[in-house]
């Protein structure tokens, strides 16, 4: 197991009182396994990444659990080694390419700087090595790239030039958030591609935040439902999509036009995701859920094996 | 639907559009000969990438940029001669923008985000649109309640954000509203909400739409008829049904197929 990540809880500490923004969020990742994490705005599945690479604010305190790197806690690292580990051991890739790149640097000498970081090379053998780190991000010219600068790029290039700077430690986990999401349709699925085949030819684990459940679809063997700072709903992609189990999961399917009767309104889940100030004791999706019974107001449910053969598939929720 | 085609008259009609930036070696062509109408009643989808130009097509048709060439004809009237923009009866066409965070002013309340766009109607017709009641019922009617109204947008949420959008694009009884990626900044629980909105209130108003896109889920559910726009040009053009069950051309393809899915793992695209 490469991250195993137990009861992590997560607080910001703001004027009105703490936001709860994790709440007991246990999953792990494997070696080599694409793993997507699927949730809303304010479902948590951002805070998690920046709590895995020690990026959280000031005003953030994780009150519980652990986050276990290749065996090692990095909750408990020091500065120092947490930032060792980024970049060099977990790679990373953000929504907008153009804020990840230094803007008045040119491509090349961006990504010398890197691989002299991490691999300990003079700048001439590591300039060399970048430009073949832009070759196998499938970048036709890499010499005339590398000369250029950022803005001087598309942005599927500049995105194929940060996941060429992610991946030139090379690190053995990959977190993307939402790495597609500015990018067009047709760019998009050459990225995942590219992503995909970088994850098979490498054996690098991917942790792909994404709203987009029609991504996940296409990358990810396993899926983590999030709403509202916990997970509601995990296990292999197909078996979550076609059989999805929680209310909320089926929810966000419904209120997708993708497979919907232009001719029927679509199914928009009713009501607004609660204060994370203030959390229910019950099942936090309670206030929203057309099935919900006394109980899911008064007790939290676990998450819980689906099927008791089938230990793939989890959700939290008491309505079976 | 299929009973409509019966000439329905369209509220709108492009002519060989055309819209060229920049001069000598710089020139672009960001729009050339594109041609459509939109019938009254219909939602005319219209979508492509980033650089298509259908960002540039919607500025030309509400008066924001004057095409270099073509015609636009709206209820019959020409909208340009040359760079002059024929106002049409103010308030009569609409626009509601992508992003509600941008679009709404930070230092003005609701009330008067909503009232705004009466002031381009003469004061008889600015007393009759803006009048409490009715204030009250559109904001009732796109989901608002009336203590919001002292609000400032910064206290909403992104979808209230949009219906107050919506709000201000009805005060005053449009008969065309050209909706530019409505709901490309907001959840897609939150999408649902504001894309059953949209429906109810075309219903409830006859209203037309122009409905700008990157999503082809989203133009397939809420569109009767779409054109499909690759570097400045309509490559295609047909009902939404014809256009996703078969689509003609190699760049449709390939945009339908880019599309991930949620039952259909991994399609090769067509290019």
């Amino acid at each position: 197991m490469l991250l195993d990540i137990k009861e992590l809880s997560v607080e910001f500490a703001s004027m009105q009182g703490n936001v709860k923004a994790l709440q007991n969020i246990s999953f792990s990742i494997e070696k080599g396994e694409i793993v997507g994490i699927v949730g809303e705005s304010g479902s948590g599945k951002s805070v998690t990444a920046l709590t895995i690479l020690g990026l959280l604010e000031k005003n953030a305190s994780i009150t519980s659990g652990s986050i276990l790197y290749k065996g090692r806690d990095v909750l408990v690292m020091d500065k120092r080694e947490q930032q060792a580990l980024r970049g060099k051991e977990i790679g990373m890739v953000f929504q907008e390419p153009m804020t990840a790149l230094h803007p008045t640097m040119k491509i090349g000498d961006q990504l010398a700087e890197v691989i002299k970081r991490h691999r300990k090379l003079p700048h001439k053998e590591a300039y060399q090595a970048g430009i073949k780190s832009l070759a196998e991000v499938h970048i036709h010219d890499p010499e005339l790239v590398a000369r250029k600068y950022p803005f001087e790029l598309s942005g599927g290039m500049r995105q194929r030039v940060v996941i060429a700077l992610a991946m030139a430690a090379p690190p053995d986990l990959l977190i993307a958030d939402e790495p597609t999401t500015a990018l067009d349709v047709t760019i998009q699925y050459e990225i995942l591609k590219l992503m995909e085949e970088l994850s098979a030819n490498r054996g690098t684990s991917i942790m792909f935040i994404t709203h987009d459940l029609g991504v996940v679809a296409q990358m990810c063997k396993r899926v983590i439902v999030m709403y509202a700072g916990e997970i509601v709903e995990q296990g292999e992609t197909h078996q979550v999509l076609q059989h999805p189990v929680h209310p909320y999961t089926r929810a966000l399917i419904g209120a997708l036009p993708d497979l919907a009767d232009p001719d029927e309104p679509l199914l928009a889940i009713p009501g607004e995701s609660p204060d994370l100030r203030r959390r229910p004791a019950g099942c936090v999706f309670a206030s929203r859920c057309a099935q919900a019974l006394p109980l899911c107001q008064e007790e939290r449910p676990g998450l819980e094996p689906v099927q008791q053969q089938n230990e793939s598939h989890y959700a939290a929720c008491w309505v079976r | 639907m299929l009973g409509e085609v019966i000439r329905v008259k369209p509220i709108i009609e492009l002519i060989e559009v055309q819209k060229e930036y920049g001069s000598g070696t710089g020139r672009i062509q960001a729009v050339s000969q594109a041609s459509f109408s939109i019938r009254q009643g219909e939602t005319f989808g219209l979508i492509g990438e980033s650089g298509s130009g259908k960002s540039t097509l919607a500025k030309i048709v509400t008066g924001l940029e004057h095409p270099t060439a073509g015609s636009i004809l709206y209820d019959g009237k020409p909208l340009w001669t040359g760079k002059q923009f024929n106002r049409i009866q103010p308030g009569d066409m609409q626009i509601v923008f992508q992003d509600p965070q941008s679009s709404l002013d930070p230092r003005m309340r609701v009330k008067d985000i909503i009232l705004e766009p009466l002031h381009a109607l003469p004061s008889q017709a600015r007393k009759e649109k803006g009048s409490e009641e009715r204030l009250h019922a559109l904001i009732a009617r796109v989901g608002l309640k009336p203590d919001h109204l002292s609000r400032f947008p910064h206290e909403f949420s992104g979808g209230q954000r949009q219906r107050i959008a919506i709000a201000r694009a009805l005060i005053t009884d449009p008969a065309f509203v050209i909706l530019d990626e409505p709901t490309s900044a907001l959840d897609v629980s939150v999408q649902a909400h504001v894309l059953n909105l949209l429906k109810e209130l075309k219903r409830e108003r006859k209203l037309t739409y122009l409905f700008i896109s990157h999503n082809m889920s989203v133009i397939r559910y809420m569109c009767d008829r779409m054109a499909v726009m690759y570097k400045g040009k309509i490559v295609e053009m047909g009902t939404v049904s014809d256009i996703f069950d078969n689509p003609a051309q190699a760049y449709t393809k390939t945009l339908l197929s880019s599309l991930p899915s949620l039952h259909q793992k991994k399609v090769e695209p067509h290019v």
